[in-house]
């Protein structure tokens, strides 16, 4: 075996990698208090007014079902509930955090990735709406995130980026195979990374880190199960391309665990597309 | 006002009519100046069809070439051929494939 490159010290010395917006942390923490009106917390989303506008835009948007209906954050928020709206800002400032073009990378389509990266997050939401969890806003951050690993090496490391992308294409394997061969480290890995920096909840975390192997995931195990499946159905579907042209297996014990060996697959398939469709107004924010 | 498709959108075009989205929430609004790219971008979600301001010329016939069967067989099986010896993978397959092959017949 060839000696594999190592691309992790160099991604653990990025200095520049994207950050949160700090109305985050202040959220999270007003949230915690369960004496925290929703003004107060419509009053911390309004001190950053661009992310302010794009939660109002999203709140609107035909996803969250109310269309042009809501004009203020804390309207959103009685409306919507706090947790809810909470997801809202945590996306918009995810799209915000990568906002913008690296790059060029010969054989990579940024726009297609994003595309991939909404549609698996609609997807996620999709078969956790079908198989009856709580857990369906979070699934949707979950699956938009779940590839943040590949845009960090994207952003930072485009050459290695390149040749991964060649490796796949001229050996017609995942991107993730060519990242197994070639480097000492995954999207996965670097994912959770910026994952774990982002002190995002534990659920989004290892969705991020353990989507292509879901059995060594050993707690919040429901999200990284949808999002592994969420992936391969959006691939099969051609929604987007995050970077190869090729299906991972399905880790059938996830399968089998979520009830969707016998569940009506047409129906799932119909969901899915209508989630998507719904979900058009987040390429606006790419 | 012209109908085009989405793929003839070029740069500096204006749209004539607004775009709306699934449960009719306007995604571009009437006036918007178009690019090309954001004419991928409305082929990425769907949409085939906007209305720009200007005259009114003969289009070809829209989208003649719809995928056989055969070749809708063969583009999924190249996606699946390393899994497809997996019998939930197979499954999967003859999912998408039935899926795929009865929104196209409509």
């Amino acid at each position: 075996m060839s000696a594999r490159k190592s691309l992790k010290s160099k991604l653990e010395n990025i200095s520049n990698l994207p950050t949160l917006p700090t109305v985050i942390d202040r959220i999270t923490k007003l949230l915690q208090n369960p004496k925290t009106s929703a003004e107060e917390i419509g009053k911390a989303i309004t001190t950053d007014q661009a992310l302010a506008s794009k939660v109002l835009k999203l709140v609107n948007s035909a996803f969250y079902g109310f269309p042009g209906k809501i004009s203020t954050i804390t309207h959103a928020i009685v409306i919507l509930g706090f947790a809810t709206v909470k997801n809202i800002v945590l996306t918009a400032s995810i799209f915000d955090a990568f906002r913008g073009k690296g790059k060029n990378v010969t054989g990579f389509d940024l726009e297609q990735f994003w595309f991939h990266s909404i549609a698996c997050g609609a997807a996620s939401q999709s078969i956790a709406k079908h198989i009856g969890s709580t857990e369906k806003e979070e699934c949707f951050i979950a699956g938009l995130i779940h590839d943040i690993g590949k845009l960090i090496i994207y952003r930072n490391l485009p050459e290695d980026f390149e040749s991964l992308l060649k490796h796949s294409k001229d050996n017609s394997v995942l991107f993730y195979q060519s990242e197994t061969e070639l480097f000492d480290i995954t999207h996965q890995e670097a994912g959770g990374m910026l994952a774990e920096k982002w002190n995002l909840p534990k659920n989004l975390r290892n969705a991020v880190l353990y989507h292509h192997t879901p059995s060594q995931n050993r707690d919040y195990y429901l999200t990284t199960a949808i999002v592994h499946c969420a992936d391969i159905i959006v691939r099969a579907f051609d929604y987007g391309n995050g970077g190869d042209n090729r299906i991972p297996c399905i880790n059938e014990n996830v399968w089998k665990n979520l009830g969707l060996d016998d569940t009506n697959l047409a129906a799932l398939f119909e969901s899915i597309e209508d989630e998507i469709k719904k979900a058009t107004v987040f390429i606006q924010l790419t | 006002m012209k109908k085009i498709s989405a793929e003839k959108i070029e740069d500096g075009m204006v749209l004539g009519r607004d775009v709306c989205g699934a449960s009719g929430s306007i995604l571009l609004s009437k006036g918007s100046s178009l690019s090309q790219s954001m004419g991928r971008r409305l082929i990425n979600w769907g949409i085939s069809f906007v209305y720009v301001e200007g005259e009114e010329v003969h289009e070809q016939e829209e989208n003649s070439a719809t995928t056989s069967p055969e070749e809708l067989r063969s583009q999924l099986m190249e996606k699946f051929s390393n899994t497809i010896n997996n019998p939930i993978m197979k499954k999967l397959f003859v999912a998408v494939y039935q899926y795929k092959l009865q929104k196209s017949s409509k």
